[in-house]
């Protein structure tokens, strides 16, 4: 392995049960090398790689036990400056100010959710740490969440803990991804989950605390401490907070969540691992075919995950974007197809290495046309795995969100410990 | 003041039992786990080549995973402890 992923690697062996894991450490990076450089320091590390192979392994060290108790004291003068230093110096917080979880505090957020303090909503890699209500209410709380947003979050963690949503990958990669949130149904509005104008952006919404909540439990529960444990290159704006309704009713289209089989009544939340959105301006013009050909140019970037990772580009279309689109009797399937057969990329955009390296090896079927000149790549491996969402306000601007490729979006109803959903009424 | 650690505890997993190490590699299986990074391939070949100049005998086996971030399936696990005595595969960049 390269030097920068060691303590990753190294949780990795010790959570997954092999924790005298022997390994050769190399000096970042082999990728992008020349093979001679890469061949160089592989011989350098031969001999290491063969003594650790024909050696008798490392005793396994003895692990300590859970913990009884969750809650420390903490000696501070006040909560805005010591305690802020104390939470920065212990990795707790995203390095913004942030609530201390008391114990009045924590409770009436546990009280939100109607499950016990201590009943196991999920494990949460990369530390596979026991997401606990009461934790999951400490991180809402240190986030400014309010009690009735628990069962969103509890929603988040079952959907995020789902092996298909692949969180591990999504903590530890050097890719800038985050889960992003998206509330559908009645509860959104009830729960202060902004879907119109400026939404991903600041107001007085609860977006921001939920999203924060959220990037809280993936660094406190998940492990996913910045540098040594989340490998992001340079990660994106999102990892602090990512949270948004549909614009349900200004969509024209039966909602993300109806698509999933889920009723009206029932308000859900879906995970998705996002990049960052990307604006797709189209101001002039006035029918169908114009704004998909914006759309379909602004997408085929080559940079992206989903051109070489079989994921789920999600357009996100500002209502008047997809009204234009709509009123020439577009549904949303149409839509994702349009995407899948339009939004092609040109073979020659990619270089030869990476058409040899990892295109045609890993995705063969998309990329089986390499040997023609004229070649289009797709974005996705299926026009099913497009995402197409409606959300925003006034405007012609629509937006794009890849994903990180080696994950699928996940939706989980919003329930209550019963089983039934949970209703705004629930919330009066 | 009395605070919530919003810290997770992690359950001790339970250990796999490790077969014991060989004294050598010759006539042995030796496989290899390709993470599908680039240029993994080549770190894998270039080692299975080496290894079998050294150990005479040696044999290589080889899995590849279907992407980078995605972990190895059940199966390519098993078909890797069916069929190899020591095992290489690669992490990071």
């Amino acid at each position: 392995m390269t030097a920068p992923f060691t303590a990753l690697a190294r949780n990795q062996s010790k959570v997954f049960g092999l924790p005298n894991m022997q390994a050769a450490i190399m000096p970042h990076p082999l990728g992008g090398l020349p093979v001679p450089q890469v061949i160089a320091k592989v011989d350098a590390v031969f001999d290491e790689i063969v003594a650790k192979l024909t050696r008798p392994l490392p005793k396994v060290p003895v692990e300590a036990k859970l913990a009884k108790s969750l809650w420390v004291e903490v000696d501070v003068k006040d909560e805005w400056d010591d305690l802020q230093k104390f939470f920065m110096e212990r990795g707790w917080g995203d390095g913004m100010l942030a609530m201390p979880p008391t114990e009045a505090r924590v409770a009436a957020m546990v009280g939100g959710s109607g499950f016990p303090p201590n009943h196991v909503v999920a494990t949460l890699a990369p530390k596979m740490g026991l997401a606990t209500i009461e934790l999951i209410a400490a991180n809402a709380v240190m986030a400014g969440c309010k009690p009735m947003h628990m069962p969103l979050l509890i929603a988040a963690v079952q959907a995020m803990a789902e092996e298909q949503f692949n969180l591990y990958g999504i903590q530890g990669t050097t890719h800038p991804v985050s889960p992003l949130m998206i509330v559908n149904g009645p509860l959104a509005a009830t729960l202060g989950i902004h879907s119109g104008s400026g939404l991903f952006g600041p107001g007085p919404w609860s977006n921001g605390v939920v999203g924060r909540a959220i990037r809280f439990i993936l660094l406190n529960i998940g492990g996913a401490k910045p540098v040594e444990m989340d490998k992001a290159t340079m990660g994106h704006p999102g990892k602090y907070t990512y949270c948004m309704a549909e614009n349900e009713p200004a969509s024209p289209w039966p909602s993300l969540a109806a698509d999933r089989g889920f009723d009206p009544g029932v308000s859900t939340v879906t995970m998705t691992g996002s990049e960052a959105p990307h604006n797709i301006n189209d101001h002039d013009s006035t029918c169908a075919g114009g704004v998909l050909l914006m759309c379909f140019h602004t997408i085929t970037e080559t940079g992206q995950n989903n051109v070489n990772h079989p994921g789920e580009p999600m357009l996100i279309l500002g209502p008047e974007h997809a009204a234009t689109i709509a009123k020439e009797g577009y549904t949303k399937d149409d839509v994702k197809r349009a995407i899948y057969e339009e939004a092609r990329i040109p073979l020659t955009y990619f270089s030869e290495e990476q058409i040899e390296r990892r295109l045609t090896r890993y995705l063969p079927k998309r990329f089986k046309d390499r040997h023609r000149s004229d070649a289009m790549v797709p974005l996705a491996q299926r026009w099913e795995d497009v995402m197409v969402l409606v959300a925003g306000g006034t405007g012609k601007h629509s937006m794009y969100v890849p994903t990180f490729g080696s994950t699928r979006s996940v939706t989980r109803a919003v329930l209550k410990p019963d089983g039934t959903p949970w209703k705004p009424e629930d919330f009066k | 003041m009395k605070l919530c650690s919003p810290e997770a505890q992690a359950l001790p997993p339970s250990n796999f039992k490790t077969a014991p190490r060989p004294e050598t590699l010759a006539g042995l299986r030796v496989g290899f786990l390709d993470n599908t990074k680039p240029p993994a391939d080549k770190v894998m070949a270039h080692l299975d080549q080496r290894l079998r100049e050294r150990f005479p005998g040696a044999q290589s086996f080889y899995v590849s995973k279907t992407a980078a971030s995605v972990p190895a399936t059940a199966e390519m696990m098993q078909s890797l402890k069916l069929n190899c005595d020591v095992v290489i595969t690669g992490f990071g960049d």
